[in-house]
């Protein structure tokens, strides 16, 4: 008989050890996810049944008694006009948005993957925008947009660029496209920064045998970088969209949702509905129907971004 | 030899064009903060302050209600990332670091929670509030901001949690280390980055928060800053020194705080998108 080995020796006990490390492990982690858990389901999973119980009633003042009315709310939405003025502004917002905010992220973070100095200082502070109160980017904007004495007017009139000074907030396009803009502005440094990262995630030597080849640079964009930044590209879109549907008060503070219903996205119609003209059952409908438009793309989202696609979790 | 110097001369004018775009903005607002009234609403606006006057800081901290609504933004953000840190933490280590049953699909929930689009919560929010007695206080909105944070915090720290070798707590167990033991003194050191950037982003998410503080909040006594600023733009007659001088004070703490754990910060940023 031979002597066992050290490596039997700790591989038996490793063995032991880990079918009791591996129970407790079921019990810790449920107590340890359990407290968010909770907190969600009160936060969240509680208000939106509240908010369907809500919307089968003709409740209008927080606190007063309604009685149920059946779908009647969700007929009233869908023949309102305002109602359906509000989604097609939130698809052009969307739409918008993910468009201007993607062109831009793509011009910034090209610059910011070369080589300066100070590139380490720009990548972390491009995002200033993003992490600044939006009452504050409405500050800066309305005070640089301003009809009389806003620098930019001052700039493109002196410029000659237009003979007398823009009223950016006065007529509904035109107020549209500055908020489009303004929300631009403070969100594409967030993409660029995600963007950035995927881009340095490609191999350099892809672009080098593309280059020994002879490729045009937008051919080496076209079938290199565009490839590799599908699935980066990919999830933008979609918390872009999420997130850019849920800006309201960007426009609120801005405009308001005028001038005459211009910028009414969703958002804004229902707060608008609820606290504004005081009819909670009716908001609380149109909330239902937003969120069930909304779900299509979350179920989407969580399905990309779960970890069951992670080999190393398998 | 021509090539390299047009290459370095674009470079260097669309990294000047990118930082014009998203820094002049900001010393816009801050250099104006400090001329004296006459220069701020003068027709040719002047790119470096002529007069120098600190009275718009004066009113803004001496006669408005400015240091409530700080007062009660820091209480809030306070609140919120305290809150924020233990349940993010607690919930991410169960997620990254445990191999239990069931942990996909709690992944799956806290994500889509974070899609969840806000706005849908505003009704029934206020109605659940009222019924708990907590309008107009400050509680209401931590409880709020805890639920707008959490769930990106735990993606954030998704991030941090997978650079730590597992092998590390295997050896620290063997060694006959508890599981708190390994906890506190293997897992927070090393996680430690991303504890205090999803700290810096709960409070940064706290203090720009606008939507629910404007609805929960009534009285003038418990505005936090987003709020209180508004209602200064929304007055008849706007006073812009004093709200350029409000919107540089607001802020400042997001600079200083950010300025602390920035690089860290936009790594979990990334990471959890990227991977």
């Amino acid at each position: 008989m031979r002597d066992i080995t050290h490596d039997e020796a700790v591989g038996g006990r490793r063995s032991s050890w880990r079918g009791e490390w591996l129970r407790m492990e079921t019990l810790i982690g449920y107590a340890f996810v359990l407290p968010l858990m909770l907190w969600l389901a009160g936060t969240i999973l509680y208000p939106l049944i509240v908010s369907v119980d809500l919307s089968l009633q003709n409740v209008k003042i927080i606190g007063s008694v309604g009685s149920y009315v059946g779908i009647e709310n969700y007929r009233r939405a869908f023949e309102s006009p305002d109602f359906r003025e509000a989604l097609k502004n939130s698809g052009i917002w969307v739409l918008a948005n993910a468009l201007v905010q993607t062109i831009l992220a793509f011009a910034a973070a090209t610059i910011l993957k070369q080589r300066f100095r100070g590139n380490r200082i720009a990548r972390v502070w491009i995002i200033l925008s993003w992490v600044v109160p939006t009452v504050v980017v409405v500050i800066i904007w309305r005070w640089l947009l301003s009809a009389s004495g806003g620098v930019v007017n001052y700039l493109l009139v002196n410029t000659g660029i237009v003979d007398k000074p823009v009223g950016f907030f006065s007529t509904g396009n035109m107020a549209f496209l500055s908020v489009i803009l303004i929300n631009s502005w403070r969100w594409f440094p967030f993409n660029a920064v995600i963007l950035l990262a995927g881009l340095q995630r490609i191999p350099e030597e892809l672009y080098e045998a593309a280059a020994v080849d002879g490729a045009t640079a937008f051919a080496k964009f076209r079938f290199i970088t565009l490839p590799s930044l599908q699935p980066v590209l990919f999830v933008m879109g979609l918390i872009g969209t999420l997130l850019s549907f849920n800006v309201f008060d960007v426009i609120w503070l801005l405009t308001g949702g005028g001038p005459s219903g211009a910028t009414t996205t969703l958002p804004v119609l229902i707060y608008e509905t609820a606290f504004k003209r005081y009819r909670l059952s009716q908001a609380a409908a149109m909330s239902v129907i937003t969120g069930v438009i909304l779900l299509l793309f979350a179920a989407a989202f969580i399905r990309f971004l779960s970890p069951e696609a992670d080999t190393e979790e398998a | 030899m021509a090539s390299r110097f047009r290459h370095n001369l674009l470079l260097g004018l669309s990294i000047f064009v990118l930082m014009v775009l998203v820094l002049a903005p900001f010393y816009w607002i801050f250099s104006s903060s400090i001329k004296l009234p006459q220069e701020i609403i003068s027709a040719t606006p002047t790119f470096v302050p002529h007069s120098f006057t600190t009275e718009h800081y004066d009113k803004l901290l001496g006669e408005s209600s400015f240091p409530t609504y700080m007062r009660n933004s820091i209480v809030v953000a306070v609140g919120t990332m305290a809150i924020t840190v233990v349940l993010s933490t607690l919930a991410a280590y169960g997620l990254y670091r445990l191999r239990f049953p069931g942990r996909i699909t709690l992944f799956r929930v806290i994500l889509i929670t974070y899609a969840f689009p806000g706005v849908l919560l505003l009704v029934p929010m206020y109605q659940m509030m009222s019924k708990l007695k907590l309008v107009d206080s400050l509680t209401a909105l931590v409880i709020v901001n805890v639920t707008l944070s959490a769930p990106f915090a735990v993606w954030m720290l998704q991030a941090f949690f997978r650079t730590i070798p597992r092998e590390l707590e295997e050896a620290a167990a063997l060694d006959g280390a508890s599981r708190l033991g390994i906890i506190v003194r293997i897992m927070l050191p090393l996680a430690a980055p991303g504890v205090a950037s999803i700290a810096i982003f709960a409070f940064i998410t706290s203090w720009t928060e606008y939507i629910f503080s404007s609805i929960l909040i009534i009285s003038e006594a418990n505005r936090t800053l987003p709020v209180g600023l508004a209602g200064i733009i929304g007055q008849y007659q706007i006073d812009w020194g004093l709200l350029l001088a409000g919107a540089t004070a607001t802020t400042l703490p997001v600079l200083i705080l950010f300025s602390l754990v920035g690089r860290n910060f936009v790594e979990g940023l990334t990471a959890g998108a990227v991977k």
